[in-house]
């Protein structure tokens, strides 16, 4: 088990080399660049000259990514061309505020969709499960920006019961998890969906009512642990998408996260702090996707052995044979 | 004939039915046994003749939809279970009436330990806390033959003969008044047959209950059952004690179905097995659903739903054949 984590993070290096190698030359290729955002239009030859060797723009892109990443290695995740401000600092002021909200999108997300899946599972086919993927499709279909304004205009303007933005405690946070939720719902009951139709077929759940099990718990306990690793697997990457920022939610809500942060630095052409953030999204990306797998293990214990060396253990340990063998 | 108050299970004319959108299966018409207590049914027929369907009515776990049971009466111990409330019924399930099903491999929950899936069967029916229910369920597991220390094992960590013994413990946890194995071994290896089947054997004289055999194997029947049934498209055609049933076979299907029996003792002997295919249940003839591949069928059959006959003990037996007093098949009075 430890190996494999090991394993894992290790593999998280060239992830990040590749990640940022991108991010610098996309970046690199785009019109404009980190100068022509700092001098007027009126400035001399000179000054862009001199500005162009501060930044190293008087050199190729590969010098200045590969400076970059030299920094990096020392834990440095480079200094903002704008601010001047260290990219960590910058970057770990706004992640708690994208956190709340990723966990907020996922708590509305999940506690919505489990139910709404299981239910339509259980009664597939019927007008239940209808309505439910009809409630699931336009979850999916309403855009983000015109949902939450919406909620804006209903439950901040006319009724006045939250703030209609920025990040002002746990009540803030309220509308644009929902706003991002709903959309995460959709995809997640039709998962919980088709996977829990899948385990409702299975023979154990008749032996689990055979020996008296309530359907209740026949299909709460029995069907949906057999059901949940494909669900984990989507909660799992909605919460790395939230965490990465959710850039149109964030805009309309004014949300001061990281989505916002890298988008706002993008159009100024501050390659440092766009790829010190996206460096640091990849990382708890890695993070998040290593906890699932080794959640799944928990969920499932056939899954446990392929994560050991030695593999699954077909021949358990036997020391005695007794009764009618 | 035996006192009301000494069987088990009493089932009279159990109809169950599958209702498709544009079809219907009769899978079990007008079915009737009984059942004395700490007696061995065999509940003999090909796949697909209503054994494991009428099997599940007992327990009322006909998968719904599609299965309906349209009428008939099942008595356990006196009282009609397709009466009983969704509640009532998981208080029997488990406790008077256990069920072993046929695939092992895919009967337990993959991600519950062995040993809190006997527990639970524990838990439901004698109101123990999880630690007493998990030592018990330790001590069931020894009793089929497994260390108690396994109990902590995931099924997947057990082979196919272990799981069966698994479920076996299961579905004796609460001693139950009455077993229905469904095809218990078909599953195993030939070998592991045999252990599971001496190890049912020995627990049912044990714990003194009533067991339904569900199977296929006549060797199995003859060593294990006191009554036999045979069924064929979702009709008992014939029933009566083993002695009866195999010694004196009456229905021609019975007959075929010993017919089609290797002979050891002349093994340059062709196969004789039954030519055709057990018809399709949506579409079943008005009168014996045998008769296309009996070999003493007449036309009248095709249109003549037989009626039971009494044949003497507990002997029964549907064939029209029998209007005609001097028939008899050519198979007759072998004694086993």
């Amino acid at each position: 088990m430890h190996r494999y984590v090991i394993k894992r993070i290790l593999l998280l290096i060239p992830v990040i080399i590749g990640v940022s190698f991108m991010i610098y030359f996309i970046m690199d290729l785009a019109p404009g660049d980190i100068i022509t955002q700092l001098v007027g239009e009126d400035a001399s030859e000179e000054q862009i000259a001199a500005l162009q060797h501060e930044y190293g723009y008087d050199r190729s892109v590969f010098y200045r990514y590969g400076k970059y990443m030299l920094g990096l290695l020392h834990g440095d995740l480079g200094t903002s061309y704008i601010t001047k401000k260290p990219v960590w600092d910058m970057y770990i002021t706004r992640l708690p505020k994208t956190f709340w909200l990723a966990i907020g999108a996922s708590v509305v997300a999940i506690g919505l969709s489990i139910p709404l899946g299981i239910v339509s599972a259980v009664k597939s086919g019927s007008l239940i499960d209808n309505s439910c993927m009809v409630l699931a499709l336009l979850g999916l279909s309403m855009p983000n920006f015109w949902l939450g304004l919406l909620l804006i205009i209903e439950f901040s303007l006319n009724l006045g019961w939250v703030p209609s933005g920025g990040f002002r405690g746990f009540s803030s946070v309220i509308l644009p998890a929902i706003t991002i939720g709903t959309g995460h719902m959709a995809v997640m009951t039709r998962t919980t969906r088709s996977s829990m139709i899948d385990v409702i077929r299975q023979d154990y759940l008749r032996t689990a009512r055979a020996k008296g099990v309530s359907e209740h718990k026949v299909i709460t306990k029995h069907a949906f642990r057999n059901a949940f690793i494909p669900i984990l697997t989507i909660i799992g990457g909605q919460l790395c998408a939230g965490i990465g920022g959710a850039v149109i939610t964030e805009s309309v809500f004014s949300w001061p996260g990281v989505g916002r942060l890298i988008i706002d630095y993008v159009h100024q052409r501050d390659v440092p702090v766009v790829t010190g953030s996206i460096i640091m999204t990849t990382i708890i990306t890695g993070v998040i996707h290593l906890a699932v797998d080794l959640l799944y293990a928990v969920v499932d214990p056939r899954i446990k052995g392929k994560y050991s060396r030695k593999g699954l253990r077909l021949a358990p340990r036997v020391k005695t044979k007794r009764g009618a063998a | 004939m035996e006192n009301k108050n000494d069987l088990i299970l009493e089932v009279d004319h159990l109809t169950v039915n599958y209702e498709l959108e544009d079809e219907t299966v009769e899978a079990v018409r007008d079915v009737s046994f009984k059942l004395g207590r700490g007696k061995t049914l065999g509940l003999v027929g090909e796949t697909g003749a209503g054994k494991t369907t009428t099997a599940l009515s007992i327990l009322n776990l006909i998968p719904d939809p599609p299965g309906v049971i349209k009428g008939g009466t099942i008595k356990l111990d006196g009282e009609n279970v397709l009466e009983k409330t969704i509640k009532e019924m998981s208080r029997i399930r488990g406790k008077e009436v256990s069920m072993i099903f046929q695939d092992p491999m895919t009967s337990l929950n993959p991600v519950f330990t062995v040993g809190d899936q006997i527990a639970e069967a524990i838990m439901i029916h004698e109101k123990l806390d999880k630690k007493a229910a998990f030592e018990k369920a330790q001590e069931m597991l020894q009793i089929v033959g497994i260390p108690g220390e396994r109990a902590a094992e995931y099924p997947h960590q057990f082979s196919g003969g272990m799981k069966q013994r698994v479920v076996i413990a299961i579905a004796l946890a609460c001693n139950p008044q009455l077993l229905i194995a469904d095809e218990p071994t078909t599953a195993l290896d030939v070998t592991i047959q045999a252990q599971v089947l001496d190890l049912m054997k020995e627990l049912k004289k044990k714990y003194g209950m009533a067991m339904i055999l569900i199977t296929h194997d006549l060797g199995i029947i003859a060593e294990t059952c006191d009554d036999v049934a045979v069924m064929y498209a979702g009709k008992i055609i014939e029933r009566g004690s083993l002695e009866e049933v195999f010694n004196t076979a009456r229905h021609p299907y019975t007959e075929g179905l010993f017919n089609s029996l290797p002979n050891i003792a002349e093994r340059k002997e062709r196969l004789k097995p039954i030519p055709g295919l057990m018809p399709d249940p949506t579409k079943l003839p008005k009168g014996c659903a045998f008769a296309p591949r009996c070999p003493y069928a007449k036309p009248s059959c095709i249109d003549v739903m037989p009626e039971e006959r009494h044949f003497g003990g507990t002997h029964y037996c549907s064939c029209n054949a029998y209007d005609d007093e001097s028939f008899h098949l050519e198979r007759e009075d072998i004694v086993l």
